[in-house]
């Protein structure tokens, strides 16, 4: 008797949960459909949003990939930054070579007899004429720091433009620099030499 | 034909410094009469003003470089027969030839000494 109550019971049970459950199910989609239908409208405008913003940032990196074209690395690292290294390498070797020259006349001027007035001015003078030769060099370094200073402003030109289309500061202006192979003094004059006329041309 | 040292020279450079020894290496060599200038515009001025034995001049000035004074000095019938003698540091083969067919005297590259000089300039006279 009691057994079958109990069996009777678990069944009313049973049967309630199963109510329960549908009414819970119900609930939650109906609710679900509800927040879908709300949200619909963000979700719309933060994929308007979010298109918008990589659109911008794939605008920018194609700038920015045209910008590092511009620049040239390849001919900054092989053309214009060993130039100037050998520019700058030659006006080390040329004031070093002014200076030592400079400093031997001073020295051999010092150290000369000068009781021999007719001799030491013969040979103050011609010390003098090497002190003027290697004073030169000055306007030869000039022109190779020029080249280096244009070479510097076309960095700075290509470098302060990319900055610019980073959105970063800098602005300059471009300029070329001087370039080409050189002869000696023996080299000018086999050119000048070949059928050179002594006089003006008629 | 001997060189007349009492010819005067007019050396053309924007480089004080340059003309100052080329000034003095002349007086080495003899040569008294030295006048100067800055530029190529400058030169050609002085030229129309003073008839002159011999021009030295640099390549690169402005606002006229030392070939184009060249080619303005060749193209006047009044100065064409002026001594010209280029002393640039512009070595490169293009611009030894582009002076030539303009019809520079000579052409020294620097650096340059004093023997140097004597030698071209001999050259342009004859010697």
């Amino acid at each position: 008797m009691t057994s079958a109550r109990s069996a009777r019971n678990k069944r009313v049970a049973r049967s309630k949960l199963a109510r329960d459950k549908a009414a819970t199910y119900s609930k939650v989609a109906s609710l679900a459909e509800v927040t879908a239908d709300s949200l619909e409208a963000v979700l719309d405008k933060i994929d308007s949003e979010v298109f918008s913003e990589l659109r911008q940032i794939a605008n920018h990196i194609e700038t920015l990939r045209r910008e590092i074209a511009t620049l040239q690395p390849g001919k900054m690292h092989r053309v214009s930054i060993p130039a100037a290294g050998v520019e700058l390498d030659a006006i080390v070797s040329a004031t070093e070579s002014a200076s030592n020259t400079i400093l031997e006349c001073a020295e051999q001027i010092m150290a000369t007899d000068a009781r021999d007035a007719k001799r030491y001015k013969a040979f103050v003078e011609d010390r003098m004429l090497k002190v003027f030769e290697a004073c030169s060099f000055q306007d030869l370094t000039g022109q190779r720091i020029a080249r280096v200073v244009d070479t510097l402003k076309q960095i700075e030109a290509r470098v302060a433009r990319f900055a610019k289309a980073a959105r970063a500061e800098g602005s300059s202006r471009p300029r070329p620099p001087a370039r080409g192979a050189t002869n000696s003094q023996e080299a000018i004059d086999r050119i000048i030499g070949a059928g050179m006329s002594r006089r003006p041309p008629r | 034909m001997p060189v007349d040292v009492a010819m005067p020279i007019l050396v053309v450079d924007d480089y004080k410094t340059m003309i100052r020894i080329i000034r003095n290496l002349l007086k080495q060599l003899g040569f008294e009469h030295v006048d100067e200038a800055a530029d190529g515009s400058e030169a050609l001025k002085k030229m129309r003003e003073k008839k002159y034995g011999l021009i030295i001049s640099d390549w690169n000035m402005e606002p006229m470089t030392g070939y184009e004074l060249l080619k303005e000095v060749r193209a006047d019938t009044q100065l064409s027969k002026t001594p010209f003698i280029m002393v640039t540091a512009e070595s490169k083969t293009e611009n030894v030839v582009a002076a030539k067919k303009a019809g520079v005297n000579n052409y020294i590259v620097k650096p340059f000494n004093a023997q140097t000089l004597k030698s071209k300039i001999d050259a342009v006279f004859g010697e």
